[in-house]
């Protein structure tokens, strides 16, 4: 008895031994432990002495060299820039991402996120006219990645947080020009669909009710066969009510919401809300 | 049969049998060792599984039922304790079913003969009635399963689709949070009680399979009492595990995601060696002087 539950004893620690070389998982294992290193100057920047910062700088830099391969290399890489600018060490920060730009030329991905983050590093340093260079360098270059895509409607939330309501209006206006171009650009691709949804946005950010309902009533007539669109016309309905006060019209859109997507979550939403109106 | 109403053995005398035999025959732990061992095997696998070779086997079944990310650090240990009960249960009606009939085994020889039996001979005791064994086990770990399932399930229906914002002047944190470990807890408690005398009946009395349900739960209800603080005190230790396993993201993320694994390994530990170990043998001695008080 006792020989073999020496047995399985033997076999249960071989099997905890198995896998203990340098896997995925003992990647993203290590890559945790440096995180939480790194989290203790996030959480204090100001506190946290310089030496601290060399100190896991060089931890992430040692781990995105071991293992250049692996997809937390880069986020090593990205961190990194993050600790910089916790520290308002900008020019290191810039420095950084100018090295990474290069590394990851093929990437259109990290490049749209290392210009971002370039633009930022100047944004948070007050300077304004050079982050708004490098957003503008997002918007030429990488178009249809996420920050190319993001990023017009971002700028001019810039200038709406600073209270600066022309620049918000101007940039709105070159956003929706962008995305106009964008949507032909990438004809029938989930780029072309973001972006037109995009425009009916901006629209509603310049209060122009009825070029948003007629620019989303375009996108549900162009991609209703290839995308669910309830949710648009949920808000089209919402705002030919709120804004335009044309009840019949709401009331249309959201019969055909139901119509068309009886399953949906809308759907019941829309019923509900049908009854409260008819009520008034 | 005499009408007189056999009266409840004493608690207390049960105790004191079920602690000596325990200490002067530690041949009755090794059921529960060998259980451990099992359990903790599982475990392991269950640890490993986001790592070569395990993910070949677990990573298709863990993608599947509850996502990709699972099978990541520090995520894994998030689903690591459901595993584990998972895998427990498994183990539970496979091996546990037959080992706690060597157990009872065991200790009947104990108590009517003053001697130990042999490992192998309790096991082919066991084996003769596995079948059985296998089947009381599985209903009463499936029943408590299913209900545990039935009861959350139930409640996100009442306050999600019900739109309900309170249930009894509480509202979903309450009846999601500690009410439903109070639930899982009592639930257990009731489900063990119920069923604790099948496994005797059939290794003692030679019972058939739903006789001996039948019977364990007549029996339950003439010794409710005995039986359910038998049951409860040894389940008492759980509650700091429970707890612990409640805040199993804050440990994740605040203290480190290892101290999962160090948790289910004690709640493993202290499941087999002192829960089950207490509730088996203790009921069975109380089953006994019960039957010794019925013939005297």
């Amino acid at each position: 008895m006792f020989k073999s539950l020496t047995a399985i004893l033997l076999i249960s620690i071989s099997l905890l031994l198995t896998g203990c070389g340098e896997d995925q998982y003992a990647i993203e294992r290590k890559y945790w432990h440096l995180q939480k290193q790194a989290e203790k100057i996030f959480k204090n920047p100001k506190v946290s002495p310089p030496n601290e910062l060399i100190a896991v700088v060089q931890l992430f830099t040692d781990f995105a060299n071991k293992r250049p391969n692996s997809s937390l290399a880069v986020d090593a890489e990205f961190t990194i820039v993050r600790l910089y600018l916790a520290k308002e060490n900008y020019d290191s920060a810039r420095a950084k991402l100018k090295r990474m730009l290069d590394k990851y030329s093929k990437y259109k991905l990290i490049c749209s996120e290392s210009l971002f983050l370039m633009g930022y590093t100047y944004e948070a340093d007050k300077k304004w006219d050079l982050a708004l260079e490098q957003y503008r360098r997002i918007m030429r270059e990488y178009p249809d990645t996420r920050r190319g895509i993001d990023i017009p409607i971002y700028i001019a939330e810039y200038h709406r947080t600073k209270y600066q309501p022309e620049k918000m209006v101007a940039a709105l206006q070159e956003a929706i020009v962008h995305y106009r171009a964008l949507a032909i650009r990438f004809p029938d691709s989930p780029v072309s669909f973001t972006a037109s949804i995009l425009v009916g946005e901006c629209y509603l950010a310049l209060k122009d009710w009825q070029a948003a309902v007629d620019t989303f009533d375009n996108v549900v007539n162009t991609y209703k066969d290839k995308a669910v669109v309830d949710n648009i016309l949920f808000n089209m309905a919402i705002i030919y009510q709120r804004e335009l006060k044309n009840g019949t019209k709401a009331k249309e859109v959201l019969e055909r919401l139901i119509k068309e997507y009886p399953k949906s979550a809308l759907a019941k939403q829309a019923t509900a809300l049908l009854g409260e109106w008819s009520k008034k | 049969m005499s009408s007189q109403k056999t009266p409840a053995p004493s608690i207390v005398k049960a105790y004191d049998i079920t602690v000596k035999s325990l200490k002067r025959h530690p041949a009755l732990f090794l059921p529960f060792v060998i259980f451990l061992i099992c359990d903790l095997i599982s475990l392991a696998a269950l640890y490993l599984a986001p790592r070569a070779p395990f993910i070949k086997l677990f990573g298709p079944v863990i993608r599947t039922f509850w996502g990709e990310r699972f099978l990541h650090y520090p995520l894994n240990f998030l689903l690591l304790p459901k595993l584990a009960s998972l895998a427990r249960m498994g183990v539970s009606i496979v091996f546990g079913s037959l080992l706690t009939g060597m157990a009872v085994a065991i200790m009947y020889n104990i108590y009517n003969h003053k001697r130990v039996i042999k490992l192998s001979e309790a096991f082919k005791l066991a084996l003769k009635k596995y079948l059985y064994l296998f089947i009381v086990v599985a209903f009463f770990t499936l029943l408590f399963y299913f209900l545990l399932k039935f009861i959350p399930k139930g409640l996100l229906y009442y306050f999600i689709v019900g739109r309900h914002k309170q249930l009894l002047f509480l509202g979903i944190n309450f009846w999601l949070g500690p009410f439903l470990l109070i639930v899982n807890f009592l639930l257990a408690i009731f489900i063990q009680s119920a069923f604790i005398y099948a496994i005797p009946l059939l290794i003692i009395e030679n019972e058939k399979l739903l006789g001996a349900i039948w019977r364990s739960f007549i029996l339950f209800i003439k010794l409710f009492i005995p039986t359910t603080i038998m049951v409860t005190l040894p389940m008492l230790f759980y509650v700091p595990i429970v707890i612990l396993q409640h805040k199993n993201a804050f440990l994740v993320y605040r203290v480190f995601p290892e101290i999962v694994l160090l948790i289910s390994v004690l709640n493993a530990a202290l499941s087999a060696l002192v829960v089950d170990c207490m509730m088996t043998v203790s009921t069975t001695v109380l089953y006994l002087l019960h039957k010794e008080n019925k013939v005297s």
